[in-house]
């Protein structure tokens, strides 16, 4: 009876909300953009977004708008929050160009950036702790371990994406934990923020075995103020959830993952070989095939989410146009007028299925014709270590402009550890083939240092790399030796140092939204000098100890002269006072 | 304490106490040389074990297999056309057959110079990205095109090829893994670890356009026995006697021989019956290896770079076939692939005795250190002998009467330093004279250059003595012939005791040839003087270096001379700087 009470008052609720506020946006949007990429991979992004205006939600009234995380943002004077959990890392020289130009990922482990409203750096550094605190315990992250020697204020890398009125005293503060492992426990308090709770629609695709076997994913919270030029501002939240997931890997059936080898006769071979037979066969591998829905994630859309706005279509697939897509009934499909992508309207109550079947040419293995082409990234960039050993190391970034006229100007901002003390004067810059150092590309440097055990080191170095050639930033650090207790507990693993964050400023214009593409390295693993607490050492300690002492009383007996206490000259102060009265008189009789 | 004190001192004085070194010398020489024969009973070697929990070997299924084994024959016939054929050529064809597996190849060139001949090659490698990994570790799998022996490696290469295309399949690594096709077994491996670490020359090795994170492990295949194999050959020395964590050894032996039913031989043991002699004999061979601190396969390379690393090889007619060593490989790549940490429970410095005995350093250390303490204590022996006056001049009441008064005749001698020290370290640096001219010479001048060395190095010392004896201003004394001795014994012994914590074999072995320069002494009669010298003669490098090669066989002294002189070019080896040291010792006596 409650129930239906209370469904009652919300039928009723949304009948006086929606008519009122039809100006304001329409409230919630969700949408998941499916895009097959070379190799047999497919990228699907889903993208959730709901809006609550700001007086709205001063006075406590969220609306879509998750209340848990509202009430946080509300203690802690948050005005601009972002995090990001992901795993495994974009390859883009397959894949192409980041989704959502890199604005919704971040680097491997998880990211948390958020602009506090504080009056003073130490009141943003207290706020920021409730936040990390608080974050901590709704995403089941170790959120709380961002601390201050995690804890940087980026400078010239992050823009804010909303509206914020110019008086504010605003503070960004950047924390990034890299060797957290994002997994289930993170996806279930992510989908709880949804209104429709992964209950309905795109939002029941999302299971935690999928998610978290796919080849790369990111997980994304965005939260922003945005002020119409006319109306009211609105807080925004945006969840968005980026997967490329494997076609083959996720064909195969939950119950038998292991992927044992075909059966001879079902293994594609390449018949041309003059060898081919029965019992030998060279493969031929990432073929495009067909695949459906239900095949890729384990189960159908289950219908639409009712609060979601209709008018958008809940489903997107980016195939050229030439290629067939069989849908389930009840489907309309929308082609758009770009020729690569299609859109699918559900009504509310269907389940949508959809099967992509194989390119007709299916013998020509990648042709362009299949895929939407992948778009060019502006940037390619790869972080390594250089070095070997325990005292020093470097790092070297390889950057690489792929476009054959344009200059790219970024920013490459490294947030490292304290351990890792970096020496400025040798970071360099060269291009590819040249033998000197080209100084002219880096154009300004921002550099906080690491205090020990206090903070870590802020790099920012706003560059520039020339079209169609290859740029090498180098720098060297020294490890510094923990103390006894700081190692954790797998001290030989190494310690993770977070991805580097590459800001490419003024972007050519696309229709996208985004100010800036932003792409990030993989993260790295520093080996820092381990204590070695195994025994050889301890047996080679102690044995030489024991020979030292042996040798030292064994060398002392040989060469010392004993005589008997009668027999040795007599020391101490009397027999100096003894000689140099004798002298005296010597002299003065001389 | 008085007592004692007095005792000492009367110990001290007597005469007879410079008699006993000799004989403690002699101890310290057959105890060392007894301990390690002992080492291979059961009461002094261990049984192996895991120490890394997280390894897990064996506790996985493999499944590598079924119609991978179509894949096989036909990477087997792509790989049967490229014999013959350079280098580029096959890297160019293997190429595209890696690309196609999905993976990030790319190419690296290398040359280097060494006794007159340029290495030069270019390794083909590919990174198979780990599905959800964020490519700060790796995992490396080493297949050259052709073993130490010049064999091609016929099965390995297909055998690694099909693997990777396998090992795509599953989405469980949590490290990268790097599958690295070199030329050869020596210079390729190590031009790539070495531009991996950025230890690199720039101008004879290029550097690696693609990477990924720390090496972790690598397993080198050496596969060239056509048909089925029996048992597996683990290879694990590195370069200056360096050897793998003794855990990745235990996991391969408990994969292949607990989960396989493979059985595994090292050190060239084809046959091994668990026996006394057996285990002597493999322990023996290991610390010939290790003393020679050559690169015996394509794994040595990376033991330096903290990389533990092993080379299987297939041997024997039997029944298993190439599928059964990819699951070797397979289970012990799930091994490392479980690691959370680098290998560094286990043992670092350790001699297999079989494949499941070993001894660890606190037990055989102390062979070698007893070796090494003999000529320390001989040299303190003979500095406190060259403090005395000569043999028959003095008696204990002049010893006395010498410390007593400060002002009285001093019976003792004074110890002449310059002209020992001079002549220690004279020769000492004499040493770099052959070590930079065979490493430098054209390999055709390597004979006649031994030649004229082996002559020097016979004539040198007695040539030396005369010059010594004879000289116009001070002849030497037998006080400074002592204090010469002295000095020499006691750098070996430092030098030794160094080295045994570092290559315990090179030093045991060094320790042991050096040995005699201990007992001998300015001989009076003409014979005792004609057998001294033919025994240090006979002990002298050269001579030992001959002797090997005779009693092997296997090469010509060229052969193993141009070996030395690529190991230390290529690999850093740092064994022939101690073979040469050894020579110096000679010329003291």
């Amino acid at each position: 009876m409650r129930q239906f009470l209370s469904f009652i008052w919300l039928s009723l609720l949304s009948f006086l909300v929606i008519p009122s506020s039809a100006s304001s946006a329409v409230d919630y949007h969700e949408q998941l953009n499916l895009r097959p990429l070379p190799l047999s991979a497919l990228l699907a992004s889903f993208n959730f977004r709901s809006n609550t205006t700001l007086s709205e939600f001063e006075k406590g009234n969220f609306r879509f708008f998750p209340r848990s995380l509202g009430q946080i943002l509300q203690h802690a004077g948050t005005r601009e929050l972002h995090l990001r959990f992901s795993l495994g890392r974009w390859d883009s020289e397959t894949w192409g160009a980041r989704p959502w130009d890199g604005a919704r990922e971040g680097g491997t482990g998880v990211e948390l950036w958020a602009w506090l409203e504080t009056e003073t750096d130490e009141e943003a550094d207290r706020k920021w702790l409730t936040l990390t605190n608080a974050l901590s315990g709704l995403f089941c992250a170790s959120l709380n371990f961002i601390d201050g020697t995690r804890t940087t204020r980026p400078v010239m890398s992050f823009q804010p994406e909303g509206d914020h009125s110019t008086d504010n005293n605003m503070h960004l503060l950047y924390g990034v934990l890299p060797h957290e492992v994002v997994c289930t426990e993170n996806l279930t308090p992510f989908l709880k923020l949804l209104p429709c709770k992964g209950k309905a629609g795109i939002a029941t695709l999302l299971d935690g075995h999928k998610l978290f076997d796919a080849s790369w994913q990111s997980m994304a919270i965005d939260i922003r103020p945005i002020c119409p030029e006319s109306g009211e501002c609105v807080l925004q939240i945006e969840q968005t959830i980026d997967m490329v997931l494997d076609i083959d890997r996720s064909k195969r059936p939950r119950g038998n993952p292991i992927p044992r080898s075909p059966p001879g006769d079902q293994l594609p071979c390449d018949t041309s070989k003059p060898y081919n037979s029965h019992d030998t066969c060279f493969p031929v591998d990432h073929t495009p095939q067909e695949w459906t829905l239900s095949q890729i994630f384990g189960k159908t859309v289950k219908g639409t989410c009712p609060l979601a706005d209709p008018a958008i279509p809940p489903v997107c697939l980016q195939v050229p146009h030439s290629r067939s897509v069989y849908v389930s009934k009840d489907v309309y499909e929308k082609k758009n007028s770009d020729d690569a992508s299609r859109c699918f309207h559900i009504s509310p109550d269907t389940e949508l299925e959809m099967m992509l079947p194989r390119p007709d040419d299916g013998a020509s293995s990648t042709t362009t014709t299949d895929l939407a082409t992948p778009e060019t990234p502006l940037l390619y960039a790869e972080r390594s270590f250089t070095g070997h050993g325990q005292e020093r190391g470097g790092v070297q970034t390889i950057l690489r402009n792929p476009s054959p006229d344009t200059e790219v100007e970024f920013i490459y901002m490294e947030s490292l550890p304290w351990f890792m003390r970096i020496f400025l004067h040798t970071m360099e810059t060269r291009i590819a083939g040249q033998p000197h150092a080209n100084k002219s590309l880096v154009q300004q440097v921002y550099y906080r240092p690491a205090l020990d055990r206090a903070r870590g080191t802020q790099l920012e170095v706003r560059m520039r790399v020339p079209p169609a050639s290859t740029v090498f930033l180098t720098y060297d650090f020294e490890k510094s030796i923990l103390r006894y207790t700081e190692y954790p507990p797998d001290a030989n693993r190494g310690f993770d140092v977070a991805a580097a964050v590459i800001t490419i400023l003024d972007p050519p214009p696309k229709d996208g939204r985004f100010a800036a593409y932003t792409l990030r390295t993989t993260s790295l693993l520093c080996s820092l000098p381990t204590p070695d607490f195994s025994m050889p050492y301890n047996v080679i300690i102690f044995t030489s100890t024991a020979i030292a002492l042996a040798f030292g009383g064994l060398f002392n007996i040989v060469v010392r002269r004993f005589v008997a206490a009668d027999e040795a000259q007599a020391t101490g102060l009397g027999v100096v006072l003894a000689r140099l009265k004798s002298r005296l008189v010597s002299a003065v009789k001389g | 304490m008085p007592r004692l004190l007095a005792s000492a001192l009367r110990l001290r004085r007597d005469p007879r106490i410079l008699k006993f070194p000799p004989y403690l010398s002699l101890l310290c020489i057959l105890v060392g040389v007894a301990w390690l024969f002992l080492l291979p009973l059961d009461r002094y070697s261990r049984k192996t074990y895991i120490s890394e929990n997280a390894l897990l070997p064996g506790q996985v299924h493999t499944y590598f297999g079924g119609s991978d084994q179509n894949v096989f024959r036909a990477y087997k016939h792509e790989v049967n056309e490229l014999v013959g054929k350079s280098n580029t050529e096959i890297n160019d064809k293997l190429e595209p057959i890696v690309k196609g597996l999905g993976l990030k190849t790319a190419r690296q060139n290398f040359t280097y110079h060494a006794a007159g001949h340029d290495f030069s090659g270019e390794n083909l490698y590919a990174i198979l990205q780990a599905p959800r990994g964020d490519a700060t570790e790796a995992i490396v799998l080493v297949a050259a095109w052709e073993n130490v022996k010049h064999e091609i490696n016929r099965n390995g290469i297909p055998l690694a090829l099909t693997l990777l295309r396998y090992f795509k399949r599953w989405s469980l690594w949590s490290k990268d893994i790097i599958l690295v096709l070199t030329p050869d077994s020596i210079a390729g491996p190590q031009a790539w670890v070495d531009a991996y670490h950025d230890a690199h020359d720039p101008s004879h090795v290029s550097s690696l356009p693609l990477k990924s994170g720390l090496l972790q492990g690598a397993i080198a295949l050496d596969y060239a026995q056509e048909g089925r194999f029996e048992r597996v050959h683990v290879v694990y020395d590195g370069v200056n006697g360096q050897l793998p964590n003794l855990d990745l050894i235990n996991s391969i032996v408990n994969i292949a021989g607990g989960q396989m039913g493979i059985n595994i031989a090292l050190q060239e043991m084809w046959r091994h019956d668990s026996g006394y002699p057996d285990r002597l004999r493999t322990m023996l061979r290991g610390m010939l290896k290790q003393g020679l601190g050559l690169a015996s396969g394509a794994h040595s390379s990376f033991i330096p770079y903290h990389v533990d690393a092993v080379t299987l090889q297939p041997f024997g007619q039997g029944w298993q076939d190439e599928m059964a060593m990819g699951r070797v490989v397979e289970g012990s790549f799930r091994s490392l692939n479980n690691l959370l940490e680098h290998l560094h429970q286990s043992f670092f410095f350790y001699l297999l005795m079989q494949t499941d005995r070993f001894v660890s350093i606190g037990t055989y250390l102390p062979s070698a250190m007893l070796v090494a303490a003999n000529f320390t204590i001989m040299a303190i022996a003979l500095w406190v002998k060259s403090g005395q006056p000569a043999a028959g001049a003095t008696s204990p009441s002049s010893d006395k009467t010498k410390k007593l008064g400060t002002t009285t005749s001093p019976a003792a001698a004074e110890r002449d330093l310059f002209l020992p020290l001079g002549v220690v370290a004279l020769l000492q640096s004499l040493s770099i004279v052959p070590l930079y001219l065979f490493n430098h010479a054209p390999e055709s001048a390597l004979t006649p250059l031994f030649a004229t060395f082996a002559l020097l190095n016979t004539l040198l010392p007695p040539a030396l003595s005369h010059l010594l004896t004879t000289l116009p201003t001070t002849p030497t004394t037998p006080h400074q012939y002592n204090l010469i001795k002295s000095f020499s014994l006691l750098l070996l012994g430092m030098f030794l005791s160094t080295l045994a914590t570092l290559n315990f074999s090179l030093a045991m072995i060094t320790g042991l040839l050096a040995a005699p320069l201990s007992f001998v002494q300015p001989y009076r009669s003409p014979a005792a003087k004609t057998a001294a010298t033919v025994l240090l003669n006979a002990l002298s490098p050269t001579a030992v270096l001959l002797a090997g090669v005779l009693y092997w066989g296997t090469t010509d002294v060229t052969g193993v001379l141009r070996e030395a002189a690529v190991a230390w070019h290529v690999c850093g080896t740092y064994s022939p700087v101690v073979w040469g040291e050894e020579a110096v010792k000679e010329k003291t006596t």
